[in-house]
């Protein structure tokens, strides 16, 4: 796919080969920046859940300073898109908060938790979709260590969420990442 | 990791009970459970989607007023299924309850996790059936037509 | 005579040469040739000549495609494994997952969706019905605007083991199966499925769906496809620590999921009910200390003739269980024992076997345009097959 490659901003092949896994719209192969090297607080899981306020996780999970790109929301390693599946609304007209002109935002849609080395928190974060327009193209970008398959849809990254929601029953054009409380 | 020295051989018929509590705590306080179990689908305030997710406003209270109603609560697969303990289960209801309830109930029963144990290996099969007996014995008329699933064909 | 004179005589000259080489050429081209001479001009195409399908081989493969990136063009592509031919393709709509291949062969089923104005507007979903011969929509029966969009799988639709009923998973987000009568070409209706997905049929008038705790939801069909039993088994699948994914594979009366880790569930179909028969692991420590683990998009393939399981694999972590792989090992499915390693030449996301009793072995990756075809007995590769599709994603054989 050098074509599609060539389209969208930087992307390689080798990023995509880095990243843990590929979810509804992560299999392209197109990616901004890859591996998810931040402490990532995962969605509570039984017995491979961390409580939050534990031992920081940074020093087990990443092996490069947590600052790099974290607190760019443009970026894949945006501290945010820990469990982002898809374009990223902030290279398409929105922000990881809103969604660009004309889409609509589904209210149902799949939530995570991420960790934000700025401030220390976990965070809650909810992946809404904007929806109503072709694929935006741009910024694809895939993370997410606990995906589960379709018969757990909560955790499941390879639903197309636009779908679920009436007002915005309509085409995925690209997604978001709001924080919707502290994790605790 | 399987151990693949022993030979499994695991019948699967109806009927095997299952280990209670087979779910770890995900140790996270009922709300931020709420966030991460319930809320991508019920919404933030429990409004849920018209026609697609019943808003579970109207009927939390009422339903934890009946042992069918409470029995529904634990049993729906979204609450049965979630990836929470027994007593974490127990305790999101009871905050559920209090919190996205319209109007407030006065006082209701809380749950516990030992009644959640009792009754969760059971998911409801015909979700959309028991929903509405519920609703009807409960005499909840403005509720079934305010917060209905559409019904299927 | 005087305008003539006034003609420059070198002028003169040259038109006379002019014309002779003409006057000649045309009385070459009058005459028929003769050693090398120029031959009869080609005659005329007739107009509107639309070509149709030969009788069908074994080794088509049906290349579905979502085409993520412009996702209201999706495809259903055929390719001749045997010639690498591209014989046709079919246009289907929005979030497209697959075809389904009516089992007498004359009509190929496609349930699909489409809004009112591409990419939006009002929602109309419909199986459309295609002619498998001519490749043209011969119909099409309107449906619940419910099916589910999702990274496509084959048990978003099936149909039942006699091709009596086709099962279409919804998802709005609430989870239900829309079943049509594939004979009379009409809905039956919707059979709710809550916490359960996907559609797994176990015979003329069951099928199955997973359920989020890891049980499986079995329901019974009466003969006008309406749901007379739902019944959830006892817990089947490890949700928690090692799910097995949602790409299981039929081989007679058993379903066959492999785990992210890879162990193999086979689910088998009995006259008391669906019943878990021996686990076993397709890694073996040895190659689990080299973190080998299934991968893919249609990870599982099976051939019913050699009783042989197909898994494409990698290695990689935890987690990577979406991941392509460069290998595909396949297993004697009496003996539980793998027999061989086939390398595959491109990284493999998805993996099909044809049908009959000298199978090809077909492979695609979501990432690129290309198919590969392989011997699935020897395992020596065939060919390749360039365009095959913009993001193909699973495969179907007749």
């Amino acid at each position: 796919m050098k074509w599609l490659d060539s389209l969208t901003e930087n992307s390689t092949r080798a990023i995509a080969k880095r990243t843990s896994r590929r979810g509804f719209l992560g299999s392209l192969g197109i990616f901004l920046v890859g591996a998810s090297r931040l402490p990532l607080l995962p969605v509570a899981r039984g017995q491979a859940a961390e409580k939050p306020g534990a031992a920081p996780k940074a020093a087990a999970h990443s092996d490069k300073s947590p600052a790099d790109n974290s607190q760019d929301p443009t970026s894949c390693e945006y501290w945010r898109h820990c469990a982002i599946d898809g374009y990223l609304c902030g290279c398409c007209g929105g922000s990881q908060n809103s969604c660009p002109p004309g889409t609509e935002q589904s209210a149902v849609t799949w939530v995570g938790t991420c960790h934000n080395p700025a401030d220390g928190r976990d965070y809650v974060v909810s992946y809404n979709d904007c929806c109503g327009k072709s694929t935006c193209g741009r910024c694809l970008c895939n993370r997410n260590e606990r995906d589960t398959p379709l018969y757990v849809p909560f955790e499941s990254n390879d639903y197309n969420w636009c779908s679920g929601s009436s007002k915005a029953n309509i085409p995925y054009h690209c997604s978001t990442a709001r924080i919707v409380g502290v994790a605790k | 990791m399987p151990n693949l020295s022993r030979r499994w051989h695991w019948v699967g018929l109806l009927g095997v009970v299952l280990a209670a509590g087979w779910r770890a705590a995900s140790g996270f306080e009922p709300q931020t459970n709420y966030m991460l179990q319930c809320m991508g689908c019920h919404t933030p305030d429990g409004s849920g989607e018209p026609g697609r997710v019943p808003s579970i406003k109207e009927t939390l209270a009422p339903f934890a007023s009946s042992p069918d109603g409470r029995r529904f609560l634990i049993q729906v697969p979204g609450a049965s299924q979630s990836t929470l303990s027994d007593a974490e289960l127990a305790g999101l209801l009871n905050w559920m309850i209090q919190n996205l309830s319209v109007p407030k109930p006065a006082h209701f029963m809380p749950f516990t996790g030992a009644e959640v144990t009792g009754l969760r290996r059971t998911p409801v099969v015909d979700v959309q059936g028991t929903r509405r007996r519920l609703l009807q014995s409960l005499h909840l008329g403005r509720a079934i037509s305010r917060a209905s699933l559409s019904s299927p064909n | 005579m005087k305008a003539i004179a006034s003609i420059p005589v070198g002028t003169f000259r040259r038109v006379l040469t002019a014309l002779s080489a003409a006057a000649a050429a045309s009385v070459l081209a009058l005459h028929s040739p003769a050693h090398g001479a120029t031959p009869a001009p080609l005659p005329a195409d007739p107009a509107g000549t639309v070509v149709t399908l030969p009788a069908a081989s074994p080794h088509w493969v049906w290349v579905n495609d979502f085409v993520f990136p412009h996702m209201t063009d999706g495809q259903a592509r055929l390719i001749d494994g045997d010639s690498g031919r591209f014989l046709g393709m079919l246009s289907t709509g929005f979030g497209f997952t697959r075809i389904v291949l009516g089992k007498d062969g004359s009509v190929i089923f496609s349930p699909e969706t489409y809004f009112s104005r591409g990419t939006r507007g009002t929602r109309t979903d419909v199986v459309s019905l295609y002619d498998p011969v001519k490749l043209s929509a011969v119909g099409e029966i309107v449906i619940p605007p419910k099916r589910a969009s999702n990274m496509p799988m084959m048990a978003d639709s099936e149909l039942t083991d006699d091709g009596r009923f086709l099962l279409i998973y919804n998802f709005t987000p609430a989870q239900s199966v829309t079943v049509v009568d594939a004979h009379s070409r009409t809905l039956v209706g919707e059979i709710e499925t809550a916490g359960c997905a996907l559609d797994f049929p176990t015979g003329p008038r069951s099928f199955f769906s997973i359920c989020g705790d890891g049980t499986l939801l079995n329901v019974h069909l009466d003969d006008t496809g309406h749901a007379t039993t739902r019944e959830r088994t006892a817990r089947v699948f490890d949700v928690l620590s090692d799910p097995a994914t949602e790409k299981g594979v039929r081989l007679g009366n058993t379903w066959y999921f492999v785990t992210y880790s890879g162990v193999l569930y086979p689910v088998e179909i009995t006259q008391k009910g669906l019943i878990l028969g021996k686990r076993w692991s397709l890694i073996n420590p040895a190659d689990q200390a080299e973190k080998w683990r299934p991968g893919g998009l249609q990870q599982l393939a099976v051939h019913t003739g050699l009783n042989r399981l197909y898994s494409i694999m990698h290695r990689g972590g935890p987690e990577t269980h979406k991941d392509p792989g460069k290998e595909v090992w396949v297993y004697d499915l009496a003996r539980h024992s793998r027999i061989q390693r086939i390398a595959m030449k491109n990284d493999s996301g998805a993996i099909q076997v044809s049908r009959d009793a000298k199978p090809l072995l077909f492979s695609i990756f979501i990432e690129s345009t290309t198919l590969d075809v392989y011997d699935a007995t020897s395992g020596a590769y065939l060919r390749s097959v360039e365009n095959v599709g913009t993001t193909p994603t699973i495969m179907v054989v007749p």
